[in-house]
Formats: C-alpha cells, sequence, structure tokens
C-alpha cells in the first residue's frame, strides 16, 4: 500500500525534527558551555584586575597569611619565576557540599615587594552547570513544541487543504464512460484545484462528447447499412434464380449468401449493443430463471441436435429476477449460441444453477480461451467462420447493465461460463 | 394457389429494393405498383384498392405510420406489410397496434416476404379457410394441417411451416441461409446451423414420400433447395 500524500509530507518534517534534534542538542550545549566559560574567565580576569588596582598598592609581603586564611577563592603564593596566565577548569572538594565540585581557575603572577607571587583566583561552576541545563531543557521544550504543533497543524490544515483534490479523486474513480454522469464542480480557494478541476471537467466532458459521437456514428452506420443490405439480398437472391447458372457459380453465390449472412449478423448485433447502451430495454419486470430457460431450450436442442450435441440440465432452484425479458431472452440464447457454436461433434452442454449462480458447460478444444480477450468486441479467437466475434460482448453488456457478473473458466475439459446473478 | 393477379403497392423510397421485389413479385403473377413518397402513395391508396401494400416507415416526405393511419381510417381491407430497417420493440408494437399485419426487419430474403404476402392475403381475403393445394398436397397453414391424396399426414410445426414456405415460393431456388432464418425466427439466424436446414429437409421429403406424394424438393448444388414443379 501506497503511503498517503499528507503521511508522506509528516514523515518528512519528522526527520527532519529527529535531525534537527541530534545535531542541534549538542552543540547547542557546547556553545551554551563555551559562553559561560568566558563569562567565568571574564569575572576571575576582572577580580584579578581589582585587586591589582584596588588591593596591591597597599598590600605587603605580611599580609599574604592573612589574606590567604580569610580568602577561600583568591590565593597568594611566592613563586620564583614569572608565569603567563593561565585559565584551567578543575575540581576541588567542597567540605559543605562533601563533593568534588568542578571550578574554573586564573593563574596570573604579580610582584609584590619585588617578589613574584602567584595571584590563583578560582569560580565555582555548578550553580552555573545547572543554568546550562535548565537553559538547555528549556530550549528542548520549546524546540519539541515547535515540531509537535507543525506536525499538527500540518495535518488539520491540510486535511481541509486537500479536500478539493480528493472530491476530484472521487469523481475520477467514480466516472464511467458508458454511465451518465454529471462532474460536480469543485469550490476551491487554490489556483491548482482550480486548474484541476477545469481541466478534469473538460476532459470528462470532451470523453463523454466523443463516446457519444461514436456511439451514434456505430448506431447510424449499422442502421444505414441495413437497407443496400436488403438490396444485396434481394439481388443475390434474384441472381440464384438464373436456370442457366452452372455449379461454379453456385458455389460463389453460396459464399456471397454466407458472408452476407454474416455481415447482417454483426450488422444485427452492433445495433443491439448500441440498443442496449442507449437503454432502450428499461422496461424490467420479475421473471423466473428456469422459465425463460424453458422457453428457449426447445429451439437450440433443436439446434444442437444438428451437432449431435446433448443438452442436460439441472436445476437446484430458480432465480427470480428483475430484469427486461427481452434483454434476459438475449443473454440466454446468447450462452446457447457459444454453447452450441463452439462445441464439439457429439458434444455436450450442461446447464445448472446453484446458488444464485446459472452455469453453461460445454465440449470444446482442449484450450482455456484467453479471459482477457474474451468479452470484447471483435476478438475473435476461437474457430467458428459463423462468430459475430459479438455474442460475448452482448452477454458481457447485459450482465453489466443489470450489474451480475460474467466469468469463464476452462475446467476438467469443460469450458464454463457463469453468471452471478 | 392464390388466384392470379392480385395486387401490390410497393411503398419504398430505395429504388433498387423495390425493384427487386415487384421484379420477383411480378414474376409470381403478382401485379405490382411502386410508389417512393408518403404524398403518391396516399393517393394511389385514395384511388386504387390493393390485396396488400408493403410499406417502409421512413419515407423522405413523411412517416410511413400516417400512410397506415390513413388506410385504417378509410376502412380498407388491404392486408398492410411493414418493411423497416428500424427495429425495436416500440416500433413494432406501435406497428400493430395501427392495424399493420405483419412486421418485417430490413434486409429480409425476398422469399421470406413471399410467404408472409401469401399467408396475409390468405388470411385476410379467404379468412383462413382457403387451403394451398400443390397437386396431390393441401397445406392448411393456419389449422397447421397437411394432406397428402386427401389424408391427413402427421407433421410436425417446423415440417409444416418448411413445406408451406417451399410451396409459397415452388420454382425459387431458396438458399439455405433463407431456410434457416424462415424456421427459426429473429434469433437462429445467429447460428447459420445448414446442418439443421438439411436435417428438417430430409425428414420433410422422407415423410412426403412415405405418404405417397411426389419428389419436389430438390437440391441446388450445396446452395440451397427448391421446390420444383413443371406444369
Amino acid at each position: 500500500m501506497k503511503a498517503k500524500l499528507l503521511h508522506k509530507t509528516l514523515r518528512f518534517y519528522l526527520y527532519y525534527a529527529v535531525i534537527l534534534f541530534v545535531i542541534a542538542s549538542p552543540v547547542f550545549y557546547f556553545v551554551i558551555q563555551q559562553l559561560y566559560q568566558r563569562e567565568a574567565d571574564d569575572t576571575l580576569q576582572l577580580h584579578r584586575n581589582e585587586f591589582v588596582i584596588n588591593i596591591l598598592p597597599n598590600f605587603s609581603q605580611n599580609d599574604v597569611v592573612n589574606w590567604n586564611k580569610f580568602n577561600r577563592n583568591i590565593q597568594l603564593t611566592p613563586i620564583n619565576t614569572f608565569q603567563k596566565d593561565s585559565f584551567f577548569t578543575t575540581n576541588y572538594y567542597d567540605s559543605l557540599e562533601a563533593e568534588l565540585e568542578p571550578y574554573r581557575v586564573l593563574n596570573s603572577t604579580i610582584v609584590l615587594d619585588g617578589k613574584f607571587y602567584q595571584f590563583s583566583s578560582k569560580f565555582n561552576l555548578v550553580e552555573n552547570e545547572d543554568i546550562i541545563r535548565n537553559i538547555f531543557l528549556l530550549f528542548l521544550g520549546i524546540l519539541l513544541l515547535l515540531v509537535l504543533g507543525i506536525l499538527f497543524i500540518t495535518k488539520i490544515f491540510s486535511v481541509s487543504l486537500w479536500q478539493p483534490f480528493y472530491r476530484a479523486l472521487d469523481q475520477i474513480e467514480a466516472f464511467e464512460i458508458d454511465k451518465s454522469f454529471t462532474y460536480t464542480e469543485i469550490q476551491s480557494s487554490v489556483a491548482e484545484f482550480d486548474r484541476l478541476n477545469n481541466s478534469v471537467k473538460k476532459l470528462i466532458e470532451k470523453n463523454l462528447l466523443i463516446y457519444q459521437n461514436q456511439k451514434e456514428f456505430i448506431e447510424n452506420a449499422a442502421h444505414e447499412l441495413q437497407t443496400p443490405l436488403a438490396v444485396f439480398k434481394a439481388k443475390v437472391d434474384a441472381l440464384m434464380q438464373y436456370p442457366d447458372l452452372k455449379e461454379e457459380h453456385y458455389a460463389i453465390i453460396n459464399s456471397i449468401n454466407d458472408n452476407v449472412s454474416k455481415l447482417f449478423r454483426i450488422n444485427k448485433n452492433l445495433l443491439l449493443l448500441s440498443k442496449i447502451e442507449n437503454n432502450s430495454y428499461q422496461q424490467s419486470e420479475s421473471i423466473s430463471l428456469i422459465g425463460a430457460l424453458s422457453k428457449n431450450i426447445e429451439f437450440f436442442k433443436e439446434q444442437a441436435a444438428a451437432k449431435q450435441i446433448q443438452i442436460e440440465t439441472s436445476y437446484a432452484s430458480d432465480i427470480t429476477l428483475n430484469a427486461n425479458t427481452v434483454l434476459l431472452d438475449i443473454l440466454i440464447s446468447n450462452l446457447f449460441l457459444n454453447a452450441i457454436k463452439y462445441n464439439l461433434q457429439n458434444g455436450f452442454i450442461r446447464i445448472s444453477i446453484a446458488n444464485n449462480i446459472l452455469f453453461f458447460d460445454n465440449d470444446g478444444m482442449d484450450k482455456a480461451l484467453r479471459k482477457e480477450l474474451l468479452f470484447k468486441r471483435f476478438s475473435m479467437q476461437n474457430v467458428g467462420e459463423n462468430s459475430s466475434g459479438l455474442g460475448l460482448s452482448i452477454i458481457k453488456k447485459i450482465t453489466d447493465l443489470y450489474q451480475w457478473t460474467i466469468d469463464y473458466q476452462y475446467k476438467d475439459g469443460y469450458h464454463q461460463f457463469k453468471v452471478r446473478f | 394457389m392464390l388466384p392470379l393477379g392480385m395486387k401490390i403497392l410497393i411503398i419504398e423510397d430505395e429504388k433498387d429494393l423495390a425493384m427487386s421485389i415487384s421484379q420477383f413479385l411480378s414474376e409470381h403473377d403478382f401485379l405490382c405498383e411502386w410508389v417512393s413518397t408518403r404524398e403518391s402513395a396516399l393517393d394511389k391508396i385514395g384511388i386504387y384498392e390493393y390485396d396488400c401494400i408493403l410499406l417502409d416507415l421512413m419515407l423522405p416526405d413523411g412517416n410511413g405510420f400516417d400512410i397506415l393511419k390513413a388506410i385504417r381510417s378509410q376502412n380498407k381491407l388491404e392486408g398492410v406489410i411493414i418493411i423497416s430497417a428500424k427495429d425495436t420493440l416500440e416500433t413494432r408494437i406501435e406497428g400493430l397496434q395501427m392495424g399493420a399485419d405483419d412486421f418485417l426487419i430490413k434486409p429480409f430474403h425476398i422469399s421470406e416476404l413471399m410467404v408472409r404476402i401469401q399467408a396475409l392475403i390468405r388470411r385476410r381475403k379467404f379468412s383462413g379457410s382457403n387451403r394451398l393445394v400443390f397437386n396431390e398436397i393441401e397445406v392448411d397453414y393456419f389449422e397447421k394441417l397437411i394432406f397428402v391424396h386427401q389424408k391427413p399426414v402427421d407433421f410436425t410445426k417446423k415440417e409444416t411451416d418448411l413445406l408451406f414456405y417451399l410451396i409459397s415460393n415452388k420454382n425459387r431456388v431458396l438458399s439455405k441461409n433463407a431456410i434457416a432464418e424462415h424456421l427459426s425466427g429473429d434469433m437462429a439466424d445467429m447460428l447459420d446451423n445448414h446442418d439443421f436446414v438439411y436435417a428438417h429437409i430430409k425428414n420433410l421429403k422422407k415423410k412426403l414420400m412415405q405418404a405417397g406424394a411426389g419428389d419436389y424438393i430438390k437440391s441446388v448444388y450445396g446452395l440451397g433447395y427448391k421446390w420444383e414443379y413443371e406444369s
């Protein structure tokens, strides 16, 4: 299953948020710490400068002991050489808290009474670490809220934003060219959706028009052919009556006759298809399926007998259909025709009803027919000079009209057509 | 047989078809007149009497139904056969309700038209009591009875139908397609089953022979059959 558009957008937001968290968190932490450390260093530097400016001029070597005694954070130690100022972080034992605590320390050299002293000032970092942590957590919290907010808003907003798109999609899905269809315009404030709306509307209207034209063309063409065909038949008939025709003439006329019959059949079926498409058979009534089968079976038994085909029926139960009588007769006749036409000499036909399904099983060639081509017009894949190539299309058309389903399978050497009502 | 000189009016705008029908019917001793428009048809009907009218529904200057209405409003006895390219249930029902006697869809076999005309005239003019007599054979089409040498012979409905069709079209070559279409009506021409025709012809021949009738049915080089009689 493919991801929905919205989920896809959200997923990318989520990826971005996770990456942002993973990268930004340590960077943020590090930067804050650096900033704070610099602040600590500035403070230490300030302490030293204050000492040098305010205290050192009145300070003597004798004061060092007392200074060191009362000043925990600034200690003075005599050293031999001048050393450059150095900042570093180290841990000291805090007797109040009874644990090691981080300190920032400045070691600087001052000159007292001509001697070098190391001025060592320290700054407790503990409180500041707390602040850093709090700031960091706050930052994370805000970031999280931001991401969640974006996701939430996107979700809520997208649903309504994409609404016109989904409505257009639904209509395209529901569109069937051979059914009547009215496109409901989609109201939207988005330019792209307006474009979509117009394009879909145009596309559908154009297709319907073309289809309608084509339908009318087929119907008119078939109609117009009827009269010339009648003339043609009459002329052939007249030709046949000439007394001095030779055997080879009869052979030609015979072939003309067969072909004109075939032409007529095709034409008749095309007209029938057009009529079904134009809903010419709207009246429906409730009909017993067994009744309809029985009405037709005598005629087809006679036809089948010419090929020595046996017809067997087994009806488990009757089905009452609400359909047009003419169409049902055409459906049944075409099933019969199909079963007889493609049958073998001395073949077999079994007609049965079970579980709301009508089955037509018949003998035929030892090969399954290609299902995907079966119900298409003129896809004659079977032997059969007499085939108009339309019989199965007619069956399909009628079953579609009533929302029945026609199915085919080749099973145990039988070709089986089944109509589920 | 029918008396000679039955009058037929052909109302059909397709000249070729009208000529073919006219030629064919003339050969069978019918007197034919042909008109191609609604107006001329109405003129003819107003003046003359016909035994049968063949009516095309789509005419250049109007609908064939108008003509049908005119005929029926004048209380004329003419039988009317509609010959139409338009085959819808509504047209059929409308035509028959307006008083047409028969309905034939184009394209049809001319032999089929022949048998319909004969049946129609027989029914209207002779109240259906007239039997089709051919030498030793008599066919009562409406009672579905066949007599050979005045004795009833048992034929199936299809065989009776076939015999009537053959005799009505005597001395004409009838193609197997035409016979199949005649025997099986609307649907059967979809099958084109020549074996089916052959089986019926064979049975008919056999029964006629057994009843002592002559052998009039001739096979014509695989093309079809012919009821042959030289008087």
